[in-house]
């Protein structure tokens, strides 16, 4: 097992050429795009489209707090294909991918629950309320990161990998059968129907900054995927590098 | 069904037995897992009950709530020591040793984790119905079933984290902090149902809740056997 | 806390989050590459 993945490590690590490079063009050009689409979506959001007539300027914090979630949901479900892929694989750039897509995934989340409690604020007077939308971000956010601390308190790499791998499959088949409890837990009396978390009818004015800000945040999310992994792959190479130098020496 | 598919059933019921039985009668010479339970569920009702304070319709609105964090705490302590023993004596790589598949190995630990928290649970509950003073046993099938099912699934995956953070560091913190999160649907339905019952609704009403906790019962019943054998390579 | 402010409240936090996550990604890498290219001039100079 570990002469297996030692060398799809090493066959990985020295494939394109020098490890130690910056990063590569396109993840620049990634980054690059990702800042100009995310101006744009600011720009949008908050000085070209009006405010909501009910809940006045705040509302455009619902251009940020939306398309947060909607990413993470991707990087999350991006995290269980690799994961299920490194399991029936074992090639570790599938799990390269997982960590880092669960780490931007966190990160998203993170944001998503920190707009949304001042979001909660601005309109409702207080910082947490135990509404589905909050409560279902903040299980989400503990599920994962739960993932990366197991990752890291694993004796060794390969071991935090397949553990990982395990927990991201149990998380994801997770979050549909999270869903149904909570919102049937704060909509005691109609519980046969499946309330979407849409809301109120969303405006065509406000669809545009909202799928500005998603297709930045997707872009920024890949830029951020690629630096992660490109360190991933630094680090396997001095495994390599190690166990290399400790069976010549 | 052929001869063949029958004796891999019969091989899987018999291996998957034998670690119950394993397991049962190491519990019995020491009895040291059932009476940390039971210990430390009495103590929750206790504290909670001083916690709260003398309101006694305070006290039976959070009753459910009360009795499913015993339930869980106990749960949580049992499914902790369920991997001690092969921690402790390196048995892990034994377990590998021994022919057969890997569900086996998963089944019988849980038969094993369900056998212990139902039986706390049976012992929790009679004291839960006197120090609370609610009226359980003509409640008793309904509660039963809800307990069962609510059993059940946080022991699939109980059983399965359990043997994965074995090995970690700090993994008294891990396995908690991994169990509660995805077992949310779990602990809501069963509290859920439980409040409902334990008010006067019949098992018509929480059917929804009933469905929730059959549904991810067979979904991590299936899964967590499957994935269980990633866990134990080594 | 005026309507504006919860705005940029928001927005500046996020903004923060997702920058500081930037940077300490860059100097992860950095490091990971220091220690890395360390690593191989040792490896190089043993051989010779």
């Amino acid at each position: 097992m570990e002469e297996r993945t030692v060398v799809a490590s090493a066959q990985w690590a020295s494939e394109h050429g020098r490890v130690g490079a910056g990063a590569s063009l396109a993840a620049k050009v990634l980054g690059a795009a990702a800042a100009l689409v995310l101006a744009a979506g600011l720009y949008l959001g908050l000085v070209v489209v009006p405010p909501d007539a009910v809940q006045g300027d705040v509302q455009r914090i619902m251009y940020l707090h939306v398309p947060s979630i909607v990413t993470a949901y991707v990087a999350f479900l991006v995290v269980f294909c690799t994961s299920v892929l490194y399991l029936w694989k074992r090639d570790l750039r599938f799990d390269a991918v997982a960590v880092a897509s669960a780490e931007i995934g966190v990160v998203l989340t993170g944001i998503t629950l920190a707009t949304g409690s001042i979001w909660g604020k601005s309109t409702w007077g207080v910082w947490w309320t135990w509404d589905a939308r909050l409560t279902l971000t903040a299980i989400l956010f503990t599920i994962y990161v739960g993932y990366l601390m197991l990752r890291s308190f694993a004796e060794d790499p390969r071991a935090g990998a397949r553990y990982g791998a395990v927990l991201a499959i149990l998380g994801f088949l997770d979050i549909p059968l999270n869903h149904f409890a909570v919102y049937w837990w704060r909509t005691l009396h109609q519980p046969s129907s499946i309330i979407r978390p849409g809301g109120p009818s969303v405006a065509s004015t406000m669809l545009v900054p909202l799928g500005i800000n998603f297709a930045g945040l997707v872009l920024l999310s890949i830029y951020l995927l690629l630096e992660r992994v490109r360190l991933e792959r630094i680090r396997h190479r001095t495994i390599e590098v190690r166990l290399k130098r400790g069976r010549r020496g | 069904m052929s001869i063949r598919a029958e004796g891999m059933v019969a091989g899987v019921l018999r291996r998957t037995w034998a670690m119950t039985w394993k397991d049962v009668t190491v519990e019995l010479r020491a009895r040291e897992r059932i009476n940390a339970m039971l210990f430390f569920a009495a103590l929750v009702l206790f504290i909670f009950n001083f916690a709260l304070g003398p309101d006694q319709e305070k006290l039976r609105e959070v009753a459910p709530g009360l009795l499913w964090l015993a339930f869980l705490f106990t749960g949580m302590l049992g499914l902790g020591r369920s991997f001690q023993a092969e921690r402790e004596n390196e048995c892990f790589e034994e377990l590998l040793l021994t022919p057969g598949d890997r569900e086996s190995i998963y089944f019988g630990k849980l038969a094993g984790n369900v056998l212990f928290m139902v039986t706390a649970e049976a012992l929790i509950l009679p004291l839960f119905g006197i120090l609370y003073n609610l009226d359980i046993w003509r409640l008793l099938p309904s509660l039963a079933l809800v307990a069962f099912l609510g059993t059940v699934g946080f022991s699939a995956i109980g059983t399965l984290l359990a043997a994965m953070t074995a090995h970690l560091r700090a993994r008294e913190v891990m396995l908690p902090l991994l169990l509660f999160p995805l077992t949310v649907p779990v602990i809501l339905g069963s509290v859920r149902a439980t409040a409902t019952i334990l008010a006067g609704g019949g098992l018509g009403e929480v059917s929804h809740w009933l469905k929730l906790l059959g549904g991810f019962d067979v979904i991590f019943l299936v899964v967590c056997p499957l994935v269980f054998e990633f866990v134990l390579e080594e | 806390m005026g309507n504006w402010g919860f705005v940029g409240l928001a927005y500046g936090l996020a903004s923060v989050a997702l920058f500081s996550y930037l940077l300490l990604l860059k100097g992860r890498l950095r490091g990971a590459q220091e220690e890395l290219a360390a690593l191989e001039r040792d490896s190089g100079r043993r051989t010779r």
